[in-house]
């Protein structure tokens, strides 16, 4: 197997999520459910099977070019979307993850194995992908969650119930929050093994460590017994703002001089 | 509107127990001042903490003070301690001082001097940085005390994501005073044992190193259009800069670029490049260049330089010229031979990202003479040891784990509720 091949496995990957996703999408009842899941889950396969065929044919372990990187952030963000998916239905949020996956494997089917030359010595380690697909991830589900928070306010402004609302977005910032941690701890493990210190409070670092600390704020608050759920929203509505700044807002700030996480 | 009725009829003074967030925040606040007023008398100086043995006795002390007073002090202000209110004013101030963080740069010596002195130009070494974390420190001790005794199975995880954190962050900032961090430079065939600190001291170490090879591994040059009057490569964001492969044709702006030849290793004589692996040699291409519309040809040698050699260039014309970028590392490496004793040694070799742990101290690639480049015969080291690792390693695993709980069972029971109409 070479990258020759790869188109076949490009098509036939991207074919069968939509195809699943379509399914999933349209049927009424749960009778396809089970043709949706053999859908994904061969989609995963296909691509599975390229990525060590290759590592057989080259010989040595896919994880040293860009490329071959992304093959493996398609496959684990492809296989956390589904996993996600078989636990809390979230369809949307398995889109997500499909479409993230397709964008990375067709970025490779329109770069083939170019762009390795670039990867800079601190890149090159095991942390990189699972640091990097943990974020993309918990991102995703907070920003869903204040879309979510936004929706209540909404309701409560016309007074009306936002009960269901807050649970869910309960729900999401547990997972969310939960991926951002994994983010952080990855990235503290990646940078002991690497440089020798856990955490350096670059301002990424430094930004990312606030937003966390804001979603365990709404998460305590959302606790206590003296709850507001006015106040919980706006909670989640602020959240987001740090997680934006923390996300695109980095490179504008003054504290922002020197920054690994920064590539220009 | 019930609820609002409960509260007006049995409104409790302020400061009456039981707490509630007033009393919480002005605690917080009250903390964050304090620890202002302090780093302001002590001039900025900030806090050091205590190494071994003084910080495992703190640690050992605290666990069990939490536990004493759980068990035995029924005072309202323990209950307080454990609540929810505590833990949110105190998760808020620390974040509060992050944010000012956030916005002011540290470490940098321009700053207005009030805030040197309160000492949020240098947060994370600073007294009101300490007292909030410790505060927060103590509030989750009390909380994860009381949730642990009597300990049941449906606890753990709450167990799991709140000792984990404790432990991490207990670990890592009171082990960091025993963590060494030091520097060697090693040259190539000497043997070393001496490293140092960032302050210069000097430390014998329990073994010596010397260096058998350094080596730099380079990524292929590339090759670029360059503005003749500024001298910058002239490349848009995104553009893709030219790999030097043999025989390939590229087009730029108006010119078709042969690469004739490409020697990765060569010095200039008076016939041109030529194959060596001569210090300070260079990787030399021989371009072909044709406008497209006038059909004129420009061809000769271009060569990024070296700390021996000028670059050279190809002029196409008065504006532009071909210039090669200086090739950018991919990987550099020592093999180090680590002597226990004069006949106990081992061979080595480490590169970043891979460092090679040697009794208990991790002996990491740091740097190397960069002005020489490739042919660096020197390679600095650094040299880290860390007793706490294990411990902090032990939390951060307990939150992983606690982690893939709270994703696996989210706050609610799974319904009907997940199904979203955004
Ligand atoms: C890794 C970080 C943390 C996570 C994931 C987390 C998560 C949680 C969760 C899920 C609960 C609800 C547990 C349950 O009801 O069974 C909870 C409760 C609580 N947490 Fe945290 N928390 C974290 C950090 C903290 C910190 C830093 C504090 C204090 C400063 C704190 C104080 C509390 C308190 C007081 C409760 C209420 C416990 C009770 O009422 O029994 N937590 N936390």
């Amino acid at each position: 197997m070479t990258w020759l091949n790869y188109p076949f496995f490009v098509f036939l990957t991207s074919g069968l999520w939509i195809a699943g996703l379509l399914i999933l999408l349209f049927s009424k009842t749960s009778k396809f459910r089970i043709v949706s899941d053999i859908l994904l889950i061969c989609g995963v396969l296909s691509l599975l099977y390229f990525t060590v065929a290759l590592w057989i044919n080259l010989e040595r372990p896919t994880f040293r070019t860009l490329a071959e990187t992304r093959l493996w952030y398609a496959i684990f963000i492809s296989v956390i979307g589904i996993i996600l998916f078989y636990r809390w239905k979230l369809i949307w949020m398995l889109g997500y993850c499909l479409f993230m996956s397709i964008l990375f494997i067709f970025i490779n089917y329109l770069n083939p194995d170019t762009f390795d030359k670039t990867l800079m010595p601190a890149l090159q380690s095991p942390w990189f992908i699972p640091h990097v697909i943990v974020y993309i991830i918990g991102y995703a589900f907070l920003a869903v969650s204040s879309l979510i928070g936004i929706k209540g306010l909404y309701l409560l402004s016309k007074s009306k119930s936002v009960e269901k609302t807050i649970k869910l977005a309960d729900n999401i910032v547990y997972i969310g929050f939960s991926f951002l941690t994994f983010g952080l701890l990855f990235g503290a493990l990646w940078a002991k093994e690497a440089w020798g210190h856990y955490w350096t409070w670059d301002p990424k670092e430094t930004w990312s460590f606030l937003t966390w600390m804001v979603y365990l704020l709404f998460i305590h608050f959302r606790i206590s017994k003296k709850k507001n759920i006015r106040s919980s929203l706006w909670i989640l509505a602020i959240a987001f703002v740090v997680l934006l700044i923390c996300w695109f807002g980095i490179n504008y700030l003054p504290s922002t001089q020197t920054s690994v996480h920064i590539y220009s | 509107m019930e609820q609002r009725f409960k509260s007006i009829s049995q409104k409790r003074r302020f400061w009456q127990f039981p707490w509630g967030y007033k009393e919480s925040f002005l605690i917080s606040f009250g903390i964050l001042i304090s620890g202002f007023i302090i780093e302001y008398i002590s001039d900025g100086k900030g806090i050091s903490l205590p190494g071994w043995p003084i910080n495992l006795i703190f640690i050992l002390f605290f666990i069990v003070y939490f536990v004493f007073v759980y068990k035995y002090v029924k005072h309202p202000i323990v209950k307080w301690f454990s609540s929810t209110q505590a833990a949110i004013s105190s998760i808020s101030v620390l974040t509060f001082l992050i944010l000012l963080m956030g916005f002011i740069p540290q470490e940098n010596q321009n700053v207005m001097p009030f805030i040197r002195k309160i000492g949020l130009s240098h947060v994370t070494g600073s007294m009101p940085y300490f007292l909030c974390s410790f505060y927060l420190l103590v509030i989750l001790g009390f909380t994860i005390v009381r949730r642990f005794l009597p300990f049941t199975i449906k606890n753990f995880a709450f167990f799991l994501n709140h000792a984990g954190l404790w432990i991490v962050v207990v670990a890592a900032s009171l082990g960091s005073a025993d963590l060494w961090r030091l520097n060697m430079q090693l040259v190539e065939n000497k043997t070393n044992f001496v490293a140092y600190d960032t302050q210069r001291n000097p430390f014998k170490m329990p073994f010596a190193l010397k260096l058998l090879n350094f080596s730099i591994e380079e990524y292929p040059p590339n090759i670029a259009l360059m503005d003749n009057k500024s001298g910058s490569l002239k490349i848009k964001k995104g553009d893709k800069l030219i790999d030097v492969i043999k025989d390939t044709i590229t087009r730029i702006e108006n010119w078709e670029i042969v690469i004739d030849k490409y020697i990765e290793s060569a010095i200039k004589d008076s016939a041109g490049y030529n194959t060596s692996s001569h210090v300070g040699a260079v990787p030399a291409v021989y371009l072909i260049a044709k406008n497209i519309q006038t059909k004129k040809i420009k061809d000769g040698w271009v060569t990024c330089g070296s700390f021996l050699m000028t670059p050279e260039f190809l002029m196409l014309n008065d504006e532009y010229s071909v210039a090669m970028t200086i090739p950018r590392p991919k990987k550099f490496s020592s093999e180090i031979r680590v002597f226990n004793s004069i006949e106990d040694f081992t061979d080595i070799v480490i590169e970043v990202n891979k460092p090679v742990k040697v009794c208990g101290w991790n002996i990491y690639q740091s740097g190397y003479n960069e002005k020489m480049g490739k042919w660096s015969n020197m390679s600095i080291v650094e040299l880290v040891r860390d007793p706490w690792l294990p411990v902090v390693y032990t939390g951060i695993f307990m939150m992983l784990a606690g982690a893939v709980y709270l994703v696996w069972m989210g706050r609610w029971e799974r319904q009907k509720l997940m199904r979203l109409k955004l």
